[in-house]
């Protein structure tokens, strides 16, 4: 899923400094599950605000709403009935639910309340950690199932650099380094052939580097 | 024991620290709180098994959010004691009232009354 | 009943009623000096004038005195009363300008500064008002004082100013002189003697009527015949014109009244063993040598000293304490032989409080050996050694000398270095033992039940609870003494096997309540009705009720508003439901005591008014405001004004709630076939539930079959295979070996549970309403000590099987050493193993049974025989069994030489190291518990750090689970000899029959509810619920099944979707009393 996690208060503050009458829209999709844009974050956020702008002397009405996608057309009609009443929109969905609103309501300002990290997974309860780049061009299958693009702080394909040390990655001496994960992994498959496999020089096309993809799938579209 | 404490404390009661939500605390003040805390069982002696270490968590965070929306993390607490300790209920009572007066009143009241929705 | 107007007000009164009373009824306070409720009337001090504005007398008059007639009209704020009563209090302050009572009501009238000159010189506090001496005359029926003398002189004093010979010295004219004036000394020469309070240990005092201690059930008063005037003398009779609801009757008397019943239980405790008993301590004679009990209540709160830990010498707070252990126990001088088992306990408890309480206590505790034998008690011993500093020194004290001046102790011992040492102590508590009463062993005698030479209820140890006299059972210290975890399992236990006698007869005597349909509310605007209490004078005493009542008429939502004197009162509940009715209300907010006595009352008042019984909501005006704002009216008003005003708020947004019924499968399954298991299947068959008992082992017996001699019994294999013939040929026992449990559903009434079993393992799955879990533990193989090496070296259990099977020839060992704590109270294993230093004795003893010239050692650490296995400890020493104490840090040696076992150890009591050559090397062998994990994750258990099952409280519950409908017993609990393990398995009987002996079970209610549509599946529930409880069922949304949700709340506040609301404790009925909290503009 993507994970986020909240923008500092003073952060939003500044953004929505001159309004005075908001929705705050939360998600509840990919956010809700990393508890950065649900309906329990909408509602601490909103608090947070409001107390911000008490203390400051500066009123401010906040609408609160959580909608079920913020990825998805139809649920953005949600806010339809009432947007107009409102002269910005806090949305604390990800990046892209920020920017699909914002195509949706064109007259209305909107501002992000979180940054959008990553595609990972929950590691423990309140623990999030990445594991793909969306790089379009998966190569999971050479590697043992652990991915070098995202794992492996440079992105190496072929082995690790002179950097890893007792396992450790040099970028980050904290972080386990991608390959001897990888290696290990082979090795535990019983697959520790594949290391010599030489994974050819990656085709950034399909990644972001190219601009904003897009897949079309003709046996779907009405 | 009916050991007398400062007036100005009023208690809601929840089940067990554990329902304890962030919310709650911002909330509070948002209302008009000039002080909020939390008062669990003893560390380890949580009916509910761990609630109260829950709660503790969660009162730090707030006091996080408290510090950066300028009331102050410090108008917030989380102790610990037993049903069996009115004397330390008390104790608690007051430092915290002595706490919250040395502070002051909360800064939101100071200013002008602010209006929300939901 | 008359009619009267009080301000305007009207109110109705009985005929006879004085106007000051009809007032109160009002909520108008009229104030008094020379009133007191148990005497006529006087009208003596003018200040609770009031002015009659309509009817028969019109003009000021005393309202304590004036009986209220139909249609009278009173004014008692009008410029006339104020005026009239300002010249009273200032005519007064005149004669008494010291008066803080006067001061006070000059005040409260706003009196700035006296318009006159002080009338007397000297101090005078005496008004006049001749209460005192109405109340020794009317009341008390003595009259010991009058007025004397005229004009100017005039004072209240015995005749001719003597010292009074008729004075009884009880002290009501202090008691009700409303200005301190009188002084018990100069009226009479006869000491008062105040009556000493029993439960303060008589370092307190008590009055006549009397709560026998804060605990006491029934929380009623008591009236000691002994020292009450109105039995005494016909006098007094005050507490019966001052109890509101009339409660008081003298007239009643003990009645005997026959029982007929099935069975008996005996339960009557014990006593303190008397310290006189060991006159060397000069208990009596010192006064700064305290029981253990009187030290009890010096730290506690509500004690004689409020907590302060004072000595009673000179009231000094003592900075060294000393504790003497084995007062009274383990001591044949007095023939106190046994251990009285709690007092190491409680001694080191005491320390820790003492040094959490004033931290420069220096505590030290004299004893013999330290028997912290209890589940998790070695840890809490060595937190108390290691992190309180709590100073264990082991000697026996012989006597104690007191510094004649400074009333300080001096106590003699030998240190570690074998050197005597005298030491000053500024108190000492001596730990007293336990002692059958004198009454129980009358009772003992009644019931015709034999007792031990002590005065114990003899039982024996394959029947725990059972006396001599079959349907009488015994539990507690009067069975042997013991600490509270036993002694609830064993009261659970001893109910077992009473309910089992007459347990066809369960249900006979019990009549149902019928409840009429409840009262459909959906959409309904709230309609509240309020109920503000008095509580006597607990709540309206200081919070102004009429004030709080007309504020609540102002809040939204609030349809009826009332106050009572007592809300709990039997006809205020039914007029509750006449309100409810006759209002329409759908809401009901009771503003009194505390939820935790009286809502339960309160629910089902208005359940039987149609109302779902969550509908309500309680605002705390007492414990949380009258009570402890007491000296700040004014601020406890408003706050109570506050209370009501959340309550309110929330109870707009309660919703009603249904508990379901569930049937209960009349089944339960046992696990594991020891001792414990087959008790407790046999146990729950007799009182006729079907029983499912899953052995993983072939055989049935577990621990029993390598068990053959205990100290009190050698027939323990007939037991067991007479136990075993009974579980197999019972009619309601379904025995399962070979069996593992592999699946695990449900909860309490209705579980279900797979099982594989058999040489096949085949599957086959059981429903079954309790479970209890009885998996046992087993003796440690040690790794030390060249066990496993030596064929020489063998466990206790291994020896016993040996000596049984004839495969060692005692006849020729002619020494043995035993290690003790080989395995338990290390840092891998923390604890007691609880029952090795009586199998170590046990086995000693059978050997110079079998051969009087062998020389055996026991190598210990503390020697843990507790209550009344103490007693073997004696034999063995008498029969020549030599015991040598070593310390972790000096553990014995054990080597091979030439061939020959060789054991070192340093002997403290001779100062040297000694080497032993014994031929057999005995291991007194840990208690671990058998392998467990599987069960405690399938089942959801928690499990201690050492992997014995976790009881739900160590002390209060010792038996059930945290999962309801699940218990414990045995060695799976933690470790103890096999009559405790018996109890345990009867007290897990009992408890699943609590559950089993009902047909339905009610869930649902204050538990958490999952909104499917907000679920987005996260698994933040299922990872935080603390029991294991929400699940992601068919649908793919989270569950949260009522009957096994706790309640605690821990899910719905970290549902990051807002999906789940803990019922009855929603965000919007917590917020909306956050809110109403502060709506201050509203007051």
């Amino acid at each position: 899923m993507v994970i986020g996690e909240g923008k500092p208060i003073k952060d939003i503050l500044f953004m929505i400094e001159n309004y005075s009458k908001i929705i705050l829209a939360g998600c509840r999709g990919c956010v809700t599950v990393c508890s950065a844009g649900g309906e329990k974050e909408v509602g601490i956020l909103a608090s947070a605000l409001r107390l911000a702008r008490q203390n400051e002397g500066k009123e401010i009405e906040i609408k609160e709403v959580s909608l079920e996608r913020q990825c998805d057309p139809e649920y953005l009609e949600e806010i339809r009935s009432f947007v107009d009443e409102y002269e910005a929109i806090l949305s604390i969905a990800c990046g892209a639910g920020v920017q699909f609103l914002a195509e949706t309501y064109k007259k209305t300002p909107i501002y992000p309340g979180i940054n959008t990290n990553f595609i990972g997974v929950t590691q423990e309860q309140g623990v999030w950690t990445e594991r793909c780049q969306s790089c379009g061009n998966c190569k999971l299958h050479l590697t043992g199932g652990i991915c070098p693009i995202t794992r492996c702080a440079k992105s190496l394909l072929n082995g690790p650099c002179g950097g890893s040390s007792d396992g450790k990655c040099e970028v980050n001496p904290e972080t386990d380094c991608g390959w001897q994960m990888i290696y290990d992994r082979l090795k535990e498959l019983g697959k520790l052939d594949q290391m010599e496999v030489i994974i050819p020089i990656n085709d950034w096309t399909t990644s972001r580097d190219g601009g904003p993809r897009k897949i079309v799938r003709e046996d779907l579209k009405l | 024991m009916r050991l007398s404490y400062p007036t100005n404390i009023k208690i809601i009661k929840l089940p067990c620290t554990g329902k304890i939500d962030v919310l709650y605390l911002l909330k509070a003040f948002e209302n008009g709180a000039d002080g909020v805390y939390v008062a669990g069982c003893m560390e380890g002696d949580c009916h509910y098994l761990t609630g109260n270490l829950r709660a503790r968590k969660r009162v730090e965070y707030a006091k996080k959010i408290l510090d950066e929306v300028g009331i102050g993390g410090e108008r917030l607490a989380m102790y610990n004691m037993s049903a069996a300790q009115g004397p330390r209920f008390v104790e608690v009572a007051n430092e915290m009232t002595e706490r919250i007066k040395e502070l002051g009143p909360s800064p939101i009241k100071r200013k002008s009354t602010v209006k929300g929705s939901k | 009943m008359v009619n009267l107007t009080i301000d305007g007000r009207k109110v109705e009164v009985e005929e006879g009623t004085t106007v000051l009373k009809a007032a109160e009824k009002l909520g108008i306070k009229i104030p008094t000096l020379c009133y007191f409720e148990a005497l006529t009337p006087q009208g003596a001090c003018r200040l609770c004038v009031v002015e009659i504005v309509g009817g028969a007398r019109r003009g000021l008059s005393a309202s304590c005195a004036y009986v209220a007639e139909e249609g009278l009209e009173v004014r008692t704020d009008s410029k006339r009363v104020i005026e009239a009563r300002k010249l009273v209090i200032e005519l007064l302050l005149l004669r008494c300008p010291d008066v803080p009572k006067l001061q006070e009501l000059a005040e409260e009238i706003g009196i700035d500064r006296a318009r006159y000159e002080r009338f007397k010189p000297e101090e005078e506090k005496c008004i006049l008002c001749g209460l005192c001496v109405r109340v020794c005359q009317e009341l008390m029926h003595v009259g010991a004082i009058n007025f004397v003398n005229r004009g100017s002189s005039r004072k209240v004093s015995p005749p001719f100013d003597e010292y009074s010979s008729v004075c009884v010295t009880c002290g009501a004219c202090e008691v009700v002189c409303p200005t301190g004036a009188i002084n018990l000394d100069e009226i009479t020469k006869n000491i008062p003697r105040p009556i000493k309070a029993d439960f303060d240990e008589r370092l307190a005092t008590r009055p006549s009527i009397y709560l026998t201690f804060p605990q006491a059930v029934p929380k009623v008063p008591v009236i000691d015949r002994q020292t009450c005037m109105h039995f005494l003398n016909d006098a007094c009779g005050a507490c019966e014109s001052f109890c509101g609801p009339k409660a008081i009757k003298y007239d009643q008397e003990d009645e005997v009244r026959e029982l007929d019943v099935g069975s008996v239980i005996l339960a009557p405790g014990f006593e303190l063993t008397n310290p006189s008993l060991k006159d060397e301590y000069g208990y009596n004679r010192y006064p700064n040598v305290v029981t253990s009990m009187e030290f009890e209540r010096i730290l506690s709160a509500s004690g004689p000293y409020q907590g302060h830990i004072q000595r009673p010498s000179d009231q000094s707070g003592p900075e060294k304490v000393a504790w003497i252990q084995c007062v009274g126990s383990r001591d044949n001088s007095c023939d106190k032989g046994y251990c009285s088992s709690v007092c190491c306990m409680y001694a080191t408890k005491e320390a820790i409080i003492a040094k959490e309480h004033s931290p420069d206590i220096k505590p030290t505790i004299f004893y013999m050996d330290i028997r912290a034998h209890g589940k998790g008690f070695d840890q809490y011993y060595e937190r108390a050694r290691d992190d309180y500093g709590v100073r264990y020194i082991q000697c026996q004290i012989s006597k104690i000398v007191e510094k004649p001046k400074s009333k300080n102790l001096i106590i003699a011992f030998i240190d570690k270095e074998g050197k005597v040492v005298e030491e000053e102590f500024d108190l000492v508590v001596l730990s007293l033992g336990m002692t059958p009463s004198t009454s129980s062993r009358e009772l003992a005698e009644k019931l015709g039940i034999e007792t031990d030479s002590y005065g114990f209820c003899q039982t024996d140890s394959l029947n725990p609870v059972k006396t001599s006299r079959p349907g009488v059972f015994v539990c507690g210290s009067f069975e042997a003494p013991k600490d509270i975890p036993e002694t609830v399992s064993q009261a659970s236990g001893s109910a077992a096997f009473a309910s089992e006698l007459i347990s066809e007869a369960r249900g006979t005597l019990i009549c149902e309540e019928e409840f009429s349909p409840e009262r459909d509310i959906s959409g309904e605007e709230p309609r509240i009705g309020v109920f503000v209490c008095h509580c006597g004078i607990n709540i309206g005493g200081v919070v102004d009720v009429p004030a709080v009542k007309e504020y609540a008429k102002s809040l939204p939502h609030v349809a009826y508003v009332d106050e009572n004197l007592y809300t709990c009162s039997q006809d205020t509940q039914t007029k509750i439901k006449e309100v409810i009715k006759e209002n329409n209300l759908n809401r009901v907010v009771v503003a009194s005591c505390t939820p935790r006595t009286h809502e339960p009352l309160f629910q089902k008042t208005i359940r039987e008014a149609g109302l779902n019984k969550y509908l309500f909501e309680m605002a705390n005006i007492r414990d949380q405001c009258s009570w402890v704002h007491m000296d700040k009216k004014e601020e406890a008003t408003k706050k109570a004004k506050d209370l009501v005003r959340m309550a309110i708020a929330a109870a707009s947004y309660v919703e009603p709630l249904q508990e379901q019924e569930l049937s209960v499968t009349k089944r339960a399954l046992v696990v594991g076939g020891g001792a414990s298991g087959m008790a407790a299947a046999l146990g729950l068959a007799d009182q006729g539930f079907e029983v499912a008992l899953v052995e993983k082992e072939k055989e049935l017996g577990g621990n029993l079959r390598h068990l053959h001699y205990t100290l009190r019994d050698d027939g323990i294999q007939t037991y067991m295979q007479s136990l075993i013939e009974r579980v197999k040929n019972h009619p309601l026992i379904l025995v399962i070996t070979d069996g593992v449990i592999v699946d695990f559903t449900g909860f309490k009434g209705n579980f279900k549970t797979g099982i594989m079993a058999g040489p096949g393992m085949a599957y086959r799955q059981i429903e079954h309403g309790v479970t209890i879990i009885a998996t046992g533990g087993e003796e440690y193989k040690p790794e030390e000590y060249l066990y496993g090496q030596d064929k020489r070296v063998m466990t206790q259990q291994e020896l016993e099987g040996k000596i049984v099977r004839d495969e060692i020839n005692l006849g020729h060992v002619n020494e043995v050493v035993m290690i003790q704590c080989v395995g338990s109270r290390i840092p891998e294993r923390p604890y007691c193993s609880r029952l090795c230093c009586s199998a170590a004795i046990k086995n000693a003893l059978k050997i110079k049974e079998k051969n009087p010239q062998s020389r055996v050692f026991i190598l210990y650490r503390d020697i843990r025989t507790y209550g009344l296995l103490e007693d073997y400890y004696t034999k063995a020493r008498k029969a020549g069994i030599i015991f040598i104490r070593y310390d972790l840090e000096e553990k014995p040696q054990v080597k091979i030489e030439k061939g020959a076992l060789q054991v070192e150890v340093d002997d403290p009591a001779l100062g040297e190291r000694v080497v032993l050559n014994p031929q057999l090397l005995v291991l007194s062998s840990a208690i671990v518990p058998r392998e467990n994990e599987e069960l405690a994750t399938l089942m959801k258990l928690q499990r201690t750090q050492e992997g014995f099952f976790l009881e739900a409280h160590m002390k209060l519950r010792p038996v059930d689970l945290a999962t309801e409908g699940i218990y414990l017993c045995g060695l799976a609990h933690s470790p103890k000899p096999l009559d405790e393990s018996l109890s345990q398995a009867a007290a897990a009987v009992s408890r699943a029959c609590t559950l089993l002996a009902h047909d339905t079970v009610s869930v649902g209610g204050m538990v958490a509810r999952v909104d499917g549509e907000k679920c987005a599946v996260c698994l933040t529930c299922v990872r935080v619920c603390p029991y294991d409880v929400p699940f992601i069922n068919e649908e793919g949304v989270a569950q949260i099944d009522a009957a096994k949700c706790q309640g605690c709340g821990s899910c719905a506040a970290e549902c990051p979707g807002k999906a789940i609301q803990l019922q009855h404790c929603e965000d919007k009925q917590i917020i909306a009393k956050s809110i109403a909290l502060f709506k201050v503009e509203a007051v």
